[in-house]
């Protein structure tokens, strides 16, 4: 029969690789248990507590973080640099996000436990995302990311009496919507890998990578290859759609104006970094091979995603002028960037012709998404400072004046919108430079210069916030109900990260250089 | 050809079974009746899995078709009660009988024919095809296997049973147990 495995052979398998992952899973388990044991007067533990959990998991990564690239359970978890580094950016998406939900769930009256052990689990699904190499662990850490952000984009409509209030409604309508479009587009994601799995023979990424090229020549007596190419689009559909790229963007600007503010800026960043990391991973590690003539033509999926990256750029930006709130202006604005990571992903169809453009196009993509997590959360922070406990006061006019009152948030939110619209000395920049400079090397100049273009439009929303709040000084200012010392720290937070991405580059630079893919 | 021994006697009672047991479901007014013929229609399938072989089989047909999707009959039924006391009669039966022909005859090309067409994928013996439920719990808990979605999946199902029961829950319940 078979021997069972004895605890020499677990430590065999080295599954230490994929401890900060694991941690952070047996940490909200452990969690889950504690908070049905404390006491209704001791329940401002279960945020503290999360904290603690988000803290040992980002302490476990650091120590791990080894450039050098290992796998375990079977080639299925691969733990580098790309790894470490995403877990970085996942881990301070949830921490930021839980120090803003702790004051925001008690003054909208939704503070239950459950809401942080959905937000540490949906965290868990991005970890094992990130590093998934395989298609089996991609489409099940994809779930465990979505489907608590579909129970939390809901969350006000829990234990409530009040279910006709406007808020409670909206709150319905964005879990609603994005439970059902999310079940489709998961269902798009596995016929996809079934598909590839059809052609290859197996999930793991590498074994497709090693099975496209025999699959390419012999392709004139069997159709592996049209199987292969209708995998990978049916794939790009799925994460298409977690990342919001257009035409799959329908669902953001509605979920993301329903769900509690908090949950909007984790889902913002948390949902595209898992869709990233996915679409890096499938990209190139799996799928760089996959072109009609090897060494003179692009990877063959290179067009459609140079054509939905310049979509997703021009839509997400000119919509979000004519917006009127800020929550919907910011969807808007994500939608948008995703296009701009979209252009990292297009550069690295170039990997055949262009040397080591994949590493350099994901390393792009990495600081990219590093700067919009930071730049993202702290605009949302702001957004719910300023938000009243009925869902209102998220309008562009509510802005008008904040200088007068709230100088302090007026200041980082000014900086967000700078870093938003990729002004020097910001994040923001430097995650355009380098994706911008990826996409020349790559030889995209066309949609270099939409990225450029769009990028000079969309300051023009951008910079209507900040006259908003500094030159409509005859307004009073609104009273930023929810500016409290756990949303100040992650306002402070956020404008020091995006400070230290922009000015102290070698620093990311540095973690970033050791991506290396292929 | 045939030789009369046990396996042959399980095959006709399950096969009494199966096909009684449809029987029952297409003649009976009653519909809960109705889906406690399916349930024994849909036992006799389950033994005719182990019958070839298919332990694992037959133990899936038993708790997902018997075990879950006939008690959700059940319920279905026994909430909507008016619908265990139907008295309209379907009276179309000719295209009914027209599609039960066509589907069976759709079902001998498919299946049977096949079978006497010397398809090498038919002679082969049972005995070869064994051992599922072993390599399937093999590859599930094996480090070289599936175990990570395995275990994630496991927290997965954790997750959406809390968000099941976020979502359900009434205030009022909340402020009762307090």
């Amino acid at each position: 029969m078979f021997e069972s495995p004895t605890l020499q052979t677990l430590t065999d398998y080295n599954i230490w690789i994929a401890l900060p992952a694991i941690a952070l899973a047996f940490g909200t388990m452990f969690l889950l248990v504690i908070d049905v044991f404390l006491p209704a007067n001791r329940k401002h533990w279960t945020p503290i507590l999360a904290l603690v959990g988000i803290g040992i998991s980002f302490l476990i990564n650091l120590f791990t973080y080894n450039p050098e690239q290992t796998s375990t359970f079977g080639g299925m978890f691969v733990a580098d640099a790309f790894t470490g580094f995403l877990n970085i950016v996942v881990l301070i998406t949830a921490f930021i996000s839980v120090l803003l939900s702790t004051d925001y769930l008690r003054r909208t009256e939704t503070n239950h436990g459950e809401y942080y052990i959905l937000l540490l689990l949906s965290a868990t699904g991005a970890m094992f995302m990130v590093g998934a190499n395989d298609l089996i662990v991609i489409f099940i850490g994809l779930e465990l990311l979505s489907i608590p952000l579909y129970i939390l984009s809901a969350f006000r409509v829990t234990y409530t009496d009040d279910r006709d209030a406007t808020f409670v409604l909206k709150s319905e309508e964005s879990g609603m919507k994005y439970f059902i479009l999310g079940a489709f587009s998961s269902a798009f994601l596995v016929y996809g890998s079934a598909l590839l799995f059809g052609a290859t023979g197996t999930t793991n990424l590498r074994e497709i990578f090693a099975a496209v090229g025999p699959i390419l020549e012999s392709s004139a007596e069997n159709s592996g290859a049209l199987l292969l190419l209708i995998g990978a689009a049916l794939s790009l559909v799925g994460l298409g759609f977690k990342i919001a790229a257009v035409p799959f963007h329908m669902w953001t600007p509605d979920v993301y104006e329903g769900a509690p503010t908090p949950i909007t800026a984790y889902m913002s960043v948390a949902a595209k970094v898992g869709g990233f990391a996915a679409l890096f991973r499938l990209m190139i590690v799996g799928l760089s091979g996959l072109t009609l003539d090897a060494g003179v033509d692009p990877a063959a999926w290179q067009g459609t995603i140079q054509v939905i990256a310049a979509v997703t750029l021009i839509l997400g930006n000119f919509v979000a002028l004519s917006q009127t709130n800020i929550k919907r202006m910011l969807a808007y604005s994500s939608i948008a960037h995703a296009g701009y990571i979209l252009m990292a992903v297009a550069a690295v169809g170039s990997a055949g012709l262009v040397p080591d453009i994949a590493n350099t196009a994901a390393q792009a993509g990495l600081v990219y998404l590093l700067a919009y997590a930071f730049t993202n959360l702290g605009a949302f922070a702001v957004v719910l400072a300023l938000e009243n406990n009925d869902g209102t006061g998220t309008e562009l006019s509510d802005f008008n004046g904040l200088y007068n009152s709230r100088p302090m948030l007026a200041l980082a939110m000014a900086l967000f919108m700078f870093s938003l619209t990729g002004i020097p000395l910001t994040a923001g920049f430097m995650g355009k430079w380098l994706v911008f400079s990826a996409a020349v090397q790559a030889g995209l100049i066309p949609l270099t210069i939409i990225g450029v273009l769009t990028s000079v439009i969309s300051a023009f929303y951008y910079v209507r916030v900040i006259v908003n709040m500094f030159l409509l000084t005859e307004d009073e200012g609104s009273p930023a109900v929810g500016e409290t010392a756990p949303v100040r720290y992650a306002v402070y937070a956020s404008m020091a990260g995006v400070l230290i991405v922009g000015i102290a580059v070698p620093l990311v630079t540095n973690l970033v250089n050791m991506v290396s893919l292929v | 050809m045939i030789q009369f021994d046990f396996s042959t006697i399980a095959f006709f009672v399950f096969a009494v079974l199966t096909l009684g047991g449809a029987l029952g479901v297409v003649t009976n007014r009653n519909l809960f009746r109705g889906t406690i013929w399916l349930m024994v229609s849909l036992f006799g399938v389950a033994g005719l899995y182990v019958l070839l072989s298919a332990p694992f089989l037959a133990a899936v047909q038993v708790l997902v078709y018997i075990g879950a999707i006939a008690i959700l009959f059940t319920f279905a039924v026994m909430l909507t009660r008016s619908l265990t006391r139907l008295n309209v009669r379907y009276t179309r039966l000719w295209p009914s009988a027209l599609g039960a022909v066509l589907l069976f005859a759709m079902l001998v090309i498919g299946v049977i024919w096949p079978v006497f067409g010397g398809n090498e994928l038919y002679n082969q013996p049972i005995s070869d095809v064994v051992r599922t439920t072993t390599d399937l719990g093999v590859a599930l808990v094996s480090g070289e296997g599936y175990v990570l979605p395995f275990e994630v999946a496991s927290i997965l199902l954790t997750g959406a049973m809390i968000g099941a029961i976020v979502i359900a829950r009434d205030a009022d319940e909340e402020e009762m147990e307090q």
